[in-house]
């Protein structure tokens, strides 16, 4: 009895890993929707792009012996990492923003969507061909730990993953609510006209929220590296797609939804994965999704609002 | 400058005459039909099947069309129908076999008529396939459909690597060991008929023949639909929605055709495709290759059918063409052979390059439909003004030159 | 229709193709020289290499490249003074079975590509075989190792690696016999070779005696098998079996030595190469098998040399699982194209007859490749049955011999 207990319950830490990591990406693709409705395809790469430059970062700044000579050194090392990786993702998200999206503002609505696949096909083969077509391996510097907790063997890395995204989640949160450019973000994404008229500056706000999704895109690739040891330059590809559902799950658009949305499909995969099947494990995530959108057409947390008003 | 200019205006005054047109359909009718030929007659068998399979996506990206282009619904699975099509008419093809050779009078190889017995019914499954998914989900809003449709492509592909059922041999694919997909009938006749010399009227010929037979019929099909009753409810609808219905339009049934039309040409293509190359895996049926059908319509024109056929020509046949390119004859003075095959493993980068920049270029697609054209740039009331200036002038050009004469 | 008609439509089908070429502007765009295939006084003859250069398992398929190249840039010399230039017609085939195909048909398609060094996935071979097949050209794949291949009754093709039924069943032999396992818990990646793989061993291992706890499928390129691996460890199986490649097992043998798994991993040729040690970090791949066709490097008969030839030409890079057979394959090609060219002159090397001579001179191969004596049976199936196991220790490979 205890040991299947316990097997729940690191069966729920794995999910809760995972449904970081989704959430975390999920913010992006809603932020996105929340203020332009379209889907930004592209962010996927957000998601390997911040892993690369996670990956640099770190094999740089470890040479330096100064970071490896003590845990707070260490520590301050990987706050770096994750704030340069972070910030450099954030920076592409504004360029692809302003050279392939921009233009087409004011296009059908399907164009920034075709937009947004190529520059993902891009930024994909980029990596492929630039940086290595093989998985490469992410270190981890410092050692994890498995701790037993109540019959659960739960990792210091995975402790970690949860509770970063908690916390990052909780800054944009506050951001968000609290904030003049959040607000600010707010009424774009309400009505970008009177948003514009009412004094925003738009094209700010909406390079700001492309420098944020990515961001935390970039921050959960990271993770991603960590928690499996290895990048590549496809990596992004599966989670994109789940964090989209999981966005969708959630209510586009709506940022409280993504983060829930995140956390549930990463523990649905697990638990579908632990007791019905491995290789049915994404049928029944899908088969969810569209369960819950026909009985909340508008997902769990967001408003359901006619298509024209 | 000028004289660059003159030179195009005055080519493509040209091909906007009357003669004009007919001249560019008939070098555009030989070239369909003619270069495959070329290329067969040269011992390229490569060529001739990067034409047919352009082919196919030609017809995957018709069948899209109607949703997409027509009925404004995003479906992000189209590749599901094609899986769909592909697989049942592998299955229903060995019935067939058993059956045709169990009748026996159909000629000395009875079972080579499984394909054609079963092309009538090919888009059935398809369309079985779109009324399933489409049923449930089409009260759903535009992208909750599109990851609705996308989690459906999915689901498929899964299924089919699963081995559901046990009819799709998981991801050996099909034919099974013991299994064969027979020769289509008519292909040995054509072979001894019609070869001569050097000239092989290979299988692969063949084959690309029936596909552009298919994609002829497709468009006439659709551009009969277009013009109808339901074409003009798709129309409505995907305007709006609630002006749509008051005025009587049924919503849900028009949606529920348009998915069950456009998955029943996915069929078809699915159908043919298995045929074609004898054998299918799941492999060929995933995500990408839907948001690349996508991409065909969008890139080409949405609700336009020559705009639609551009667009998967433009996409099937550019890395290929990209990578083709860079090992020909033309540039080997100028790229050695390993740069050569670099730009073949760039193709995609470029590709990708390519779409962002066509799309910030022409972002209505390059052969946009007319009627599309203007509902897409309600605020661009200056280019309205003109397109309904030209479209007046088109329809009274002919008065006006039986004035003059 | 008359054959002076049918000639005659022919003619203006090519006038008008040739028309509609000029006013398109577009010359014969693939790089086929279809012409008399001589440069000077050489007969210009190629070996199309198709396998996956880019894509997940690129090293693999990049490593059968390197091999078939060391081989043909080693007897350029030798053939060039029989009159023939040889070289290589590299194809990615993306490990996709489309893409594989059109790659078939575009090696085919150049007449002076008379044998062809392919596929790395059995997914890809199968159907490009049929290509190969009514083209009548030789293929000798490296590394496809589904039984399926072979067993198409098509007389052209062959491979120099084991098949999956040797494999699995050596596998399951070994760990029940010399390393005393009694019970594990099978995955596979959902693709031809994994599916055969891990079916095969379950099979012989049940019959063996052993106790198969669950049999799970995973799909090529998820990372998350944490899940999949605590559900196991619920289970405790004395190991795992994981028919696939090494990108995912690499991470199910990290993952389940995370969940605080015990055993080992155990799996195919798909494991055998460093990346496996890399990705799963060397601790956690400490004590895991594989099993690999052949005999180590260090004890193939020309291990060395091969080691030494390779550091030379390709300095920095590591030799894959399949490097050594693709050597060993583009080998088979030229001891036949020689054979062929001794019996009926070079010049009928690309010719129909001589692709179909070279055909019959692989069927008759028997010489000392890298990887040991090199035959075939009546499927095209090599006759070297050798399967090494192989165990990591301090983060390497090495050959378990104790």
């Amino acid at each position: 009895m205890s040991v299947e207990f316990g097997i729940i319950g690191q069966q729920l830490v794995n999910g809760l890993t995972l449904g970081g990591m989704y959430a975390l990406l999920a913010l992006g693709y809603t932020l996105v929707y929340g203020i332009l409705l379209m889907i930004n395809f592209a962010h996927a790469e957000m998601f390997m792009f911040g892993a690369y430059v996670g990956l640099f970062t770190l094999q740089g700044l470890s040479r330096i012996e100064f970071f490896t000579s003590s845990g707070p050194a260490l520590l301050l090392l990987y706050v770096l990492t994750f704030l340069i990786a972070m910030v450099v993702t954030g920076i592409l998200g504004v360029i692809i923003e302003r050279f392939a999206y921009r233009p087409l503002r004011h296009a059908p609505r399907l164009a920034p969507l075709i937009s947004a696949i190529g520059v993902s096909l891009f930024l994909q083969n980029a990596a492929l061909l630039w940086i290595s077509s093989r998985s490469i391996p992410f270190p981890v510097l410092f050692e994890v730990r498995t701790f037993r907790i109540a019959g659960a063997n739960i990792s210091s890395m995975q402790i970690l993953i949860i509770v970063t995204t908690i916390l990052l989640m909780l800054v944009l949160d506050t951001f968000v609510s609290r904030t003049r450019l959040g607000r600010a973000m707010r009424a774009t994404s309400q009505d970008r006209d009177a948003a514009g008229l009412m004094g925003v500056d738009i094209n700010r706000v909406i390079a700001l929220t492309f420098f944020i999704g990515p961001a935390l895109g970039g921050a959960a690739g990271i993770f991603s590296g960590m928690y499996y040891g290895n990048i590549k330059y496809n990596m992004g590809f599966i989670p994109g797609i789940k964090s989209f559902t999981a966005a969708v799950i959630g209510g586009i658009g709506n940022l409280r939804g993504a983060m829930l949305g995140g956390f549930l499909l990463g523990l649905l995969e697990s638990l579908a994965a632990a007791y019905i099947s491995t290789g049915y494990k994404d049928v029944i995530a899908f088969a969810i999704l569209i369960v819950v959108l026909i009985f909340k057409p508008g997902g769990l947390l967001g408003e359901s609002v006619a298509e024209k008003v | 400058m000028t004289a660059i200019k003159n030179g195009i205006q005055s080519v493509t005054g040209f091909f906007s005459t009357r003669p004009g047109k007919i001249a560019f359909y008939v070098v555009l009718a030989l070239f369909t039909l003619l270069m495959p030929v070329y290329f067969q007659s040269v011992g390229n068998a490569f060529m001739v099947r990067i034409f047919a399979l352009v082919g196919i996506y030609v017809l995957l990206a018709l069948g899209l069309n109607i949703v997409v282009g027509y009925a404004g619904l995003l479906n992000l699975g189209y590749i599901a129908f094609y899986a769909v099509g592909a697989y049942a008419g592998m299955n229903l093809g060995f019935l067939m076999q058993e059956l045709l050779m169990g009748l026996g009078f159909l000629g000395e190889k009875p079972e080579n008529w499984s394909y054609w017995a079963l092309l009538p019914f090919a888009a059935v499954p398809g369309a079985v396939a779109g009324i399933m998914i489409g049923g449930p989900v089409l009260r759903l809003r535009g992208d909750y459909l599109a990851i609705v449709t996308l989690g459906f492509g999915e689901i498929v592909r899964i299924a089919i690597t699963n081995n559901i059922g046990g009819i799709t041999n998981g991801a050996s694919g099909l034919p099974a060991i013991g299994q064969r997909v027979a020769p289509v009938a008519g292909q040995e006749w054509a072979r001894l008929n019609l070869s001569s010399g050097n000239f092989i009227f290979s299988k692969d010929l063949y084959w690309y023949y029936i596909i552009v037979a298919l994609v002829l019929f497709a468009v006439l099909v659709i551009t009969r639909l277009d013009n109808s009753r339901l074409g003009r409810a798709w129309v409505a609808m995907r305007e709006d929605e609630v002006a749509a219905a008051s005025v009587g339009v049924n919503i849900l049934t028009t949606k529920l055709w348009a998915f069950a039309l456009g998955a029943a040409w996915g069929g078809i293509a699915g159908h043919t495709y298995a045929y074609w190359v004898g054998f299918i895996s799941p492999e060929s049926f995933n995500f990408m290759e839907s948001v690349l059908v996508v991409c065909m319509v969008v890139l080409g024109g949405m609700g336009s059918i020559p705009g639609t056929i551009l667009g998967a020509v433009i996409i099937t046949a550019a890395p290929e063409v990209i990578r083709a390119m860079a090992a020909s004859p033309a540039f080997s003075g100028i790229l050695t052979a390993e740069q050569a095959s670099l730009v073949g493993d760039y193709r995609f980068l470029i590709f990708g390059g390519l779409m962002v920049v066509m799309m910030a270029i022409r972002p209505q697609g390059i052969l946009p439909s007319k009627r599309r054209a203007r509902e897409l740039h309600p605020v661009d009331e200056k280019v309205l003004a003109q397109e309904n200036q030209q479209l007046w002038e088109a329809e009274h050009k002919h008065n006006t030159d039986s004035d003059i004469l | 229709m008359s054959v002076a008609k049918s000639k005659r439509l022919f003619a203006v089908i090519a006038m008008l193709t040739m028309l509609a070429m000029v006013v398109t502007a577009c010359g014969g765009d693939n790089g086929a020289d279809n012409g008399d295939g001589a440069t000077g006084d050489l007969v210009e003859v190629k070996i199309g290499v198709s396998s996956p250069f880019t894509g997940d398992v690129a090293a693999l398929g990049l490593g059968i490249r390197n091999g078939a190249q060391l081989a043909i840039e080693e007897v350029a010399p030798e053939l060039e003074e029989l009159g023939i230039s040889l070289s290589m017609l590299a194809v990615d085939d993306a490990a996709d079975p489309r893409t594989g195909v059109n790659a078939a048909n575009q090696m085919v398609s150049d007449s002076a590509v008379v044998g062809i060094v392919g596929h790395l996935n059995s997914g890809v071979s199968i159907p490009a075989s049929e290509v190969y097949n009514q083209a009548g050209v030789v293929q000798v794949s490296p590394a496809s190792t589904n039984p399926a291949l072979t067993l198409q009754g098509f007389e052209n093709v062959f491979r120099v690696c084991t098949i999956d039924t040797v494999q699995g069943s050596f596998a399951a032999e070994y760990a029940y016999d010399e390393l005393g396992l009694m019970s594990v818990a099978v995955i596979d990646d959902s693709t031809a070779y994994g599916e055969g793989l891990a079916a095969e061993f379950a099979a012989a291992f049940e019959a063996k005696g052993g106790e198969v706890v669950s049999t799970d499928k995973i799909q090529v390129k998820d990372v998350d098998f944490t899940a999949l691996v605590t559900k196991i460890n619920g289970a405790s199986p004395d190991f795992i079996y994981f028919g696939g490649m090494y990108t995912e097992g690499a991470l199910i043998s990290k993952q389940a030595k995370e969940a605080g798994f015990e055993g080992p991993l155990m799996g195919g040729d798909g494991l055998y190469t460093q990346q496996f040690v890399d990705i799963a970090g060397a601790a956690n791949a400490e004590g895991d098998f594989a099993t690999s066709i052949g005999l180590p490097l260090s004890e193939q008969p020309k291990g060395q040399e091969f080691q030494a030839m390779f550091e030379e030409r390709f300095p920095g890079e590591t030799i894959e699982a399949y490097d050594t057979y693709g050597y060993d394959a583009a080998m088979v090609i030229i001891e036949a194209i020689k054979a062929v060219a001794a019996d009926l002159g070079v010049d009928e090397l690309t010719t129909v007859a001589g692709k179909q001579a070279i055909i019959e001179a692989v069927a008759a191969t028997d010489f000392e490749g890298v990887t040991g004596a090199v035959a075939f049976d009546e499927n095209g199936d090599t006759t070297n049955k050798a399967v090494t196991p192989y165990v990591v220790r301090d983060g390497a490979w090495i050959s378990y011999t104790d």
